[in-house]
């Protein structure tokens, strides 16, 4: 083994420029692109990232909105369920006061055409008494004795009946 | 059959010109593969030779990150790198083939109007051309020390304090010589151990050719092991830089 300076030092030489020349035409742009692509990989992983957050509070908003419609839907169910009631309920009564109402007016009705049989058949009575009285007495008698007299016997009658 | 370095000399300075040629080819490789990586950059679609660079960086990232706070390590990136690159590629140069010139009786040929020096004795003359350029123990020394410079220097710019007190009291100054001891030994082992290798791996393919037919199977097993052995010994230079760089930056008192 021999040491050639003049080899040393050519290679010290010829090292320095390939670096020199390496660093700047090759590795300069070639870390640059390096760092460029690590920079993109780490802007869609933070935009994945970002996303995937949006996506679950979405999923979470409409988690609370389906909840809700639930809860309101139940509501006026509920709602429903009470009015229909209420209203049957109305009904049945209004239907009963009906009833009652008709049931009253028949009552009245039937009191009033028997007073009103009962008015007719009096004077039909005292018309026939008075025939038959002046056919079988024969005498004249006066109109004013004659209804003091069939009133009389009515009153008669209307004791004994 | 023992090979010579093609040298001359130029107002009194010897070249190794085969050292040279090799140099220059293999930053050139080097640089053409970088440049072919980044010729079409591009984030979203990277090609494949794009593909390949990026995991090479990775790959010296990961190292740079086994050693220190990756923070402090991103300015040496680019130099581990610029290592790994180089070494392996210069590891892999010796091994596909190798070009011999020999001499025609005892003429010695010129190269450039100069000589080709003949140092010894030598019944037959004859020159390699084309080997590693890690394979010369005046390359992988130059490399080692650049690292160990480097880190040195790291050393004192950003921890000068630490730096020099280290030295004397880590524990105590009774250790002083084994830390001076350190400062030698590491860009000796650095340079040797892959200056090593690599010269053993081409010493042994030189044998293996010698061997002729009969080693052909023995060249294919040794041609697939060297290239481990390049690849290896190009991690190892870039790891063990890291360590010292990390071990002289480092900001822990009692280190």
């Amino acid at each position: 083994m021999t040491i050639t300076w003049s080899n040393f030092f050519i290679q010290l030489v010829a090292f320095a420029i390939l670096f020199w020349l390496l660093s700047r035409y090759a590795f300069k742009p070639l870390f640059g692109v390096m760092e460029k692509r690590r920079q993109l990989v780490q802007e869609q992983m933070d935009s994945a990232q970002n996303n995937r957050n949006d996506a679950e509070r979405l999923i979470e908003e409409q988690k609370q909105a389906l909840q809700q419609a639930r809860k309101e839907a139940h509501d006026i169910i509920e709602q429903a369920k009470t009015t229909g009631s209420r209203q049957a309920d109305d009904i049945v009564q209004a239907a009963r006061n009906e009833s009652n109402r008709i049931k009253e007016d028949a009552v009245r009705d039937i009191e009033a055409e028997k007073n009103k049989a009962v008015a007719s058949l009096k004077a039909q009575v005292s018309g026939l008494s008075v025939l038959i009285a002046s056919k079988i007495i024969e005498k004249q008698v006066d109109e004013q004795s004659q209804k003091q007299l069939v009133d009389q016997y009515l009153q008669d009658v209307g004791n004994k009946s | 059959m023992e090979h010579l370095a093609p040298k001359i000399e130029v107002a009194g300075i010897e070249f190794d010109l085969a050292a040279i040629m090799m140099i220059v080819i293999s930053s050139l490789i080097v640089f053409i593969i970088a440049r072919l990586a980044v010729r079409n950059l591009s984030v979203e679609n990277p090609g494949k030779v794009q593909n390949f660079m990026e995991w090479i960086v990775e790959f010296v990232q990961s190292i740079i990150g086994q050693t220190m706070d990756p923070k402090k390590g991103r300015p040496y990136l680019a130099l581990g790198l610029t290592l790994i690159l180089y070494i392996f590629v210069s590891n892999m140069l010796g091994l596909p083939f190798s070009i011999v010139t020999e001499a025609h009786g005892n003429h010695i040929p010129s190269v450039f109007g100069h000589q080709l020096i003949v140092t010894g004795e030598h019944e037959h003359l004859a020159w390699s051309w084309w080997k590693s350029p890690t394979a010369d123990a005046s390359m992988t020394m130059a490399l080692a020390l650049i690292v160990i410079v480097l880190s040195h220097v790291e050393g004192i710019r950003q921890n000068a304090k630490h730096y020099f007190k280290h030295y004397v009291n880590n524990p105590n100054i009774v250790f002083l010589p084994i830390h001076l001891i350190e400062v030698v030994s590491k860009p000796l082992t650095l340079g040797l151990r892959l200056f090593g290798n690599i010269f053993a791996g081409e010493v042994m393919i030189g044998v293996i050719l010698g061997m002729g037919w009969i080693g052909i199977p023995a060249m294919l097993v040794w041609q697939g092991f060297s290239i481990f052995v390049g690849a290896i010994q190009s991690f190892v230079f870039t790891m063990l830089t890291m360590v010292y760089i990390s071990q002289s930056i480092v900001h822990e008192e009692d280190h």
